[in-house]
């Protein structure tokens, strides 16, 4: 094949590339960057109380931060991110890792089994999670009433934060063990074999040939993890629709956002949280990113 | 020989354990209409009532509207299948384009779609609906369909699939071959891909079933609905859940739990069908050289 012949292929490859791409694009402009992008004018955009609407860089973004709700909402969801985060990736992790090793018809009905809770949704999970954590009308209320208070109630600040993460990972984990199962079944099975005939066992296996060759699926995981723990939302608004009073309607920081928009109306300061909040996740994941070399790995 | 038995013991018990945690609200969840409210409260938490029961709520339920749950249901199936294939035909082609046919700004597009996967939904939301509302489309079904087909996370979960697991000398061969590059994606890559294409397109077929605040949020009129808002608006307008139901509207918790069963029986019966494609990912490996 001459020089220019191949020049012609890549080009020939770049265009095409565009091609595969361009219907996503589209999407992507439409429904993702140029809807976000409304949200970050309308942070600048400052609702008055009379009069009409003006402009300011920085008034929406002042009120939110010295918002007395938010240092409060800030704190739950670092302590639920505490307890969430955590215990999910572990039981993920672990999960997934342990269907792997051996895939058994066991193996197969847990995985399935795991997925299930996270298939409930909207007022069918308010239903399911309020009957749960009722110590009177619970399965598990016989173990629920050794944390219970004077009232009789399971709910408060104390055990708010592990309700919520054992909703969480609940519904969470399963769908990520999928993801994770995937990803450890498409390794090729002669790398396994042949780790193993060089004497490693299943925990060598684990560490030293699978976590690696999966790591782009766990900062994957770890990103999209972390920002749900920040934005947690629907857990903390079914428990306070559920118990009226117990608990705060503006737990979680996200949870503010949706009540400045449709308590006050007031979209500019709920925008301008959402961006903050976007800008702590997006941090994040560049750091994550950075740390696992997560686009390198394409060039090998 | 010890380790070995001590190994699958540890796992089985491990599996037992989490069958007991993310099994037990699901069982609870499926005696629940066997009971009446009554029963709910003060018979032993997963004790089954009776059929009978079950006829009563689904009565009540199918009743409310004159059969409206149908409407619901139907909506719900059109607006995911539409959406779901309309997500798969954009989201396959690009993750496989960006992990092998790279470009320039290719690496900005996966950063990109990244960041919008992150983007707070509630952030989203209120400008999607100026945008419809600009077009014209509120209150059609295509207001919850075009924004479903928008699908980052089948865009990352193909790219993460092909870097990781189909060898860039099969497209070199190929390519030598002669083959076009549609060609390839369709006949080499395609086939080799399908665990992945699968598990996306499961999680497509969830995320457009489940979603609420959009169809919550660009339909107002209730035959329009999906199964997933007409049962939230039918919940709270009865305060069947976490308050007195104090109209006379016969929803009540068992009726919302027999719903809850009939909206995550499709996703189910679409994990069991999708269960035997998710770990056939044997063949990538291979097929090199």
């Amino acid at each position: 094949m001459t020089t220019s012949n191949s020049g012609v292929r890549r080009r020939l490859r770049r265009t095409s590339g565009w091609g595969f791409v361009a219907p996503y694009l589209v999407l992507l402009v439409a429904f993702g960057v140029a809807p976000a992008l409304y949200g970050l004018y309308q942070a600048f955009i400052v609702t008055s109380v009379v009069g009409p609407s003006t402009f300011s860089l920085t008034q929406n973004f002042s009120d939110v931060l010295t918002d007395y709700r938010l240092p409060g909402a800030s704190l739950n969801v670092l302590l639920y991110l505490l307890a969430w985060l955590p215990a999910l990736l572990v039981i993920v992790f672990g999960l997934a890792l342990a269907i792997d090793a051996k895939r058994t018809k066991f193996a197969a009905l847990t995985r399935f089994v795991t997925y299930v809770p996270g298939a409930v949704t909207g007022a069918a999970a308010a239903l399911l999670w309020l009957f749960m954590f009722s110590p009177q009308v619970s399965p598990i209320g016989g173990f629920l009433r050794l944390f219970t208070d004077k009232s009789g109630s399971f709910l408060s600040d104390q055990t708010f934060p592990i309700v919520l993460s054992v909703m969480g990972i609940a519904a969470g984990a399963g769908g990520w063990i999928v993801v994770l199962y995937g990803a450890l079944t498409a390794i090729p099975k002669d790398v396994l074999e042949s780790a193993t005939l060089d004497g490693a066992n299943a925990w060598h296996l684990v560490w030293h040939i699978k976590l690696p060759l999966i790591r782009s699926y766990v900062a994957f995981i770890l990103i999209v993890s972390i920002a749900q723990g920040f934005q947690v939302f629907v857990e903390p608004t079914v428990i306070s629709a559920g118990a009226p009073g117990q608990v705060s309607r503006t737990w979680s920081i996200n949870q503010l956002v949706y009540s400045y928009a449709t308590d006050n109306s007031n979209y500019g300061r709920a925008a301008a949280l959402a961006i903050l909040l976007l800008i702590v996740c997006v941090a994040l994941a560049v750091f994550i990113i950075r740390k696992t070399k997560f686009y390198s790995i394409g060039d090998r | 020989m010890l380790s070995l038995r001590a190994g699958r013991l540890g796992r089985n018990i491990l599996f037992i354990a989490a069958i007991l945690f993310f099994g037990v609200p699901i069982i609870w969840l499926l005696l629940a209409p066997t009971k009446s409210l009554n029963q709910l409260d003060f018979n032993f938490p997963l004790s089954f009532g009776s059929f009978g029961q079950i006829g009563i709520a689904a009565n009540n339920l199918f009743g409310y509207g004159g059969g409206l749950i149908w409407t619901w249901m139907l909506n719900s199936v059109w607006y995911t299948v539409l959406s779901v294939v309309l997500a798969l035909v954009t989201s396959v082609p690009a993750g496989y384009a960006l992990a092998k046919l790279p470009f320039r700004g290719s690496n900005t597009i996966l950063f990109v779609t990244l960041v919008t996967m992150i983007v707070p939904a509630a952030a989203l939301i209120l400008p999607l609906y100026l945008e419809m509302s600009a077009v014209g489309l509120t209150n059609t079904p295509w207001s919850v369909i075009l924004p479903l087909t928008f699908y980052p996370f089948g865009v990352y979960m193909i790219y993460l699939f092909t870097i990781n697991s189909i060898p860039s000398s099969i497209i070199e061969a190929a390519r030598l071959d002669g083959a076009s590059e549609f060609g390839i994606m369709m006949r080499i890559f395609l086939p080799l891909a399908r665990p992945a294409v699968v598990m996306i397109a499961f999680f497509a077929i969830v995320g457009s079933w489940n979603s609420f605040f959009l169809p919550f949020i660009m339909l107002t009129s209730q035959n329009l609905a999906t199964l997933q808002t007409g049962l939230q608006i039918l919940v709270s307008s009865t305060g069947a859940i976490g308050g007195g139901n104090l109209s006379n509207i016969p929803i009540r918790a068992p009726e919302v739990a027999l719903a809850a069963i009939i909206s995550i029986l499709p996703i189910l019966l679409v994990f069991i069908f999708a269960q035997r494609y998710l770990a056939a990912g044997q063949s990538a490996g291979a097929e090199k050289g």
